[in-house]
């Protein structure tokens, strides 16, 4: 590489990068991670002292996936830091984008993780599909489960970036309706990395990054985070620090620890009572809460509006679209639908009910009966003094009440 | 007199929280969100104390044992199974459903009532605990996350944890349940006659005795 015998910041410069951008997104990494703004100059100071010394190995392996998180990840437009700083990992082995194909590539990633056990990130994009034995998917004469179990044991630690790799994205959503109308559970049986190496007792750290597709942002300061900052040792082990920034699904809790709702722009109009009931209509234009329509912000965990989208052009409910929730588990199944209040819900079952609609008529038939038996009572002459009182209990009658006396 | 006041705050409170809360679940008019949430917080919160003071007074105070009796006991014992309900839950199944004639012999309340009244208590502390489970102040703690976590997992939420939208709808099926439960106490509390709604709501005493 000729740019290495480059300083730093000229190799930056030569990327249409300035010093002054870089610095602004350590501040912005710093705000990812959790620190305080003194920490952008360490932060600094590490990537550039990263830059320098060796490069990180990491391989990128994908699963059944739609490369949205590449995309996401490469973010084409323009070279960006973010860019450059995946260049400060020697990224051996990326299925989308790498130059090398057949043997050599699979070359490049058997030596990865042969050379260095231990002491490398896999990044994994995609759901692990376990139906048909894996089969769903083969790369180089083997299966995914294969691949992933093989290389997956022998890295340091794991990062799942997208909501596939987490818990099976899209992919593991119900849509596979079959003959009778009825969804009927996928045949892909996607599952996420984490609950998939946990099937398997392999027991390598898994750092969970769910969103449909993952914020480039979160990946490039997790890698900051566990690689420069110490979070995996100089032995390839996670440091007990780096571990109790995640939650217990395995999220950095500074990026999902907060609601949506909670940093939204329009929170304030939530709160007045200003809503869009309509797409098109003035409270639309007046940019008032999208609640109505199926905002899912407030129960989606992801700090989308403090670090925004597509360099940090603007993000979903910003630009007038409700948040339709991606960043959940299960996201696809749990959030339908996308752009209403109301929803189905299967809860297990495998015919979905309407929860407003069961509870109005197990409320309605329940009024009904309680009036139908008043009028019972009515008939049957009870009410007023009631029916006459037994002279004995049915069960002291049948059980004889001579034995002590019965209950009374 | 704590027997009106008591009803009183309860049926207000389930009112404003029901009224609110419907109004959380879909904003059918505008202008009302943040008014809604604060009714629904200050209700939330009488609810739950009246509920614990109901309770801690339930080992305090003597209630009587029958109507028209003199009898007292510590009010929890008239709750709790009593000798008098000993074998005639079958009984009082059966005179409700009109297969028995006779009205069973039972202590103050009959099982099937008790039943119904005590299972408001659980229902209303789980409306409080899964509310808090949404309430952002108060969602992250490990005590109410647990629970979230719970039912993300059993609607099959894969993962699990953070998933709010599982909790967020037993909220709703708890609400639709302690309604239900209203209507059923209501109902066998004013079966024979009006009285305990005519002191409820007209303070007035039925001195005719039963
Ligand atoms: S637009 Fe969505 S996230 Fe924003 S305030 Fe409204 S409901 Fe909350």
């Amino acid at each position: 590489m000729a740019q290495k015998d480059l300083g730093f910041y000229d190799q930056l410069e030569a990327r249409g990068v300035t010093r002054r951008d870089f610095l602004k997104f350590c501040g912005t990494m710093t705000a990812i991670l959790g620190l305080s703004e003194g920490m952008a100059p360490a932060i600094a100071s590490a990537v550039e002292g990263a830059a320098g010394s060796s490069l990180f190995p990491a391989v990128w392996m994908d699963g059944g996936l739609c490369t949205g998180c590449t995309e996401s990840v490469a973010q084409v437009t323009k070279p960006d830091i973010a860019t450059i700083l995946l260049d400060i990992l020697s990224l051996n082995y990326m299925e989308t984008i790498s130059m090398s194909q057949g043997e050599h590539a699979e070359e490049a990633l058997h030596e990865t993780a042969t050379h260095n056990e231990g002491k490398f990130v896999l990044v994994y994009e995609g759901s692990v599909m376990t139906g048909l034995d894996g089969n769903l998917l083969r790369v180089a004469e083997k299966t995914s489960l294969e691949s992933l179990k093989e290389i997956g044991s022998k890295a340091a630690a794991i990062i799942a970036v997208g909501s596939c790799a987490v818990d099976g994205g899209w992919v593991r959503s119900v849509p596979s309706v079959k003959a009778d109308g009825y969804p009927q559970e996928p045949e892909a049986w996607a599952t996420g990395v984490s609950q998939y190496l946990a099937s398997q007792n392999i027991n390598t750290p898994v750092i969970n990054l769910p969103c449909c597709p993952v914020n480039p942002e979160w990946v490039v300061a997790m890698i900051i985070d566990a690689v420069m900052l110490g979070g995996i040792d100089a032995d390839g082990k996670v440091t007990a620090a780096f571990a109790s920034k995640l939650d217990e699904e395995g999220r950095p809790k500074s990026i999902y620890g907060q609601t949506i709702h909670d940093n939204c722009p329009r929170r304030g109009h939530f709160e007045n009572g200003e809503f869009v009931y309509k797409f098109g209509s003035p409270e639309e234009a007046a940019g008032y809460c999208l609640y109505p329509v199926g905002c899912k912000g407030p129960q989606t965990k992801t700090n989308c509006p403090v670090v925004r989208w597509n360099d940090k052009a603007s993000w979903c409910v910003e630009s007038g679209a409700p948040c339709i929730g991606c960043g959940n588990f299960n996201w696809v199944d749990e959030n339908a639908p996308f752009l209403g209040r109301f929803r189905n819900i299967g809860l297990g079952m495998k015919k979905p009910v309407n929860p407003a609609a069961a509870a109005t008529v197990v409320g309605g038939v329940a009024v009904a009966a309680l009036a139908a038996h008043g009028f019972g009572m009515k008939a049957a002459g009870r009410i007023g003094a009631g029916a006459p009182m037994e002279k004995m209990k049915d069960w002291d009658r049948k059980h004889g009440a001579s034995k002590k006396g019965g209950d009374k | 007199m704590p027997f009106v006041l008591y009803h009183w705050i309860n049926a207000l409170a389930m009112l404003f929280l029901t009224l609110s809360g419907l109004y959380i679940h879909y904003p059918v008019f505008p202008g009302f969100m943040g008014t809604a949430r604060g009714v629904h917080f200050f209700w939330m919160f009488t609810l739950i104390i009246n509920l614990i003071v109901r309770i801690v007074l339930a080992f305090f105070v003597k209630s009587a044992v029958m109507p028209s009796t003199r009898e007292q006991d510590i009010d929890y014992k008239n709750w709790l199974p009593q000798e008098a309900n000993r074998h005639q839950f079958i009984a009082w199944i059966k005179y409700y459903t009109f297969f028995k004639k006779e009205h069973p012999i039972s202590a103050k309340y009959a099982g099937p009532q008790k039943m119904s009244y005590l299972i408001t208590v659980p229902l209303t502390f789980f409306a409080a605990y899964t509310g808090f489970a949404l309430w952002g102040p108060t969602s992250d703690w490990a005590f109410f996350a647990a629970g979230t976590r719970f039912f993300a997992d059993l609607f099959g939420a894969g993962i699990g944890g953070g998933n709010l939208m599982g909790i967020r709808i037993v909220h709703y099926w708890t609400m639709w349940a302690i309604l239900l439960f209203t209507a059923v106490h209501a109902y066998l509390a004013n079966i024979y006659n009006f009285d305990p709604s005519r002191m409820i709501f007209l303070w007035k005493e039925n001195d005719k005795g039963h």
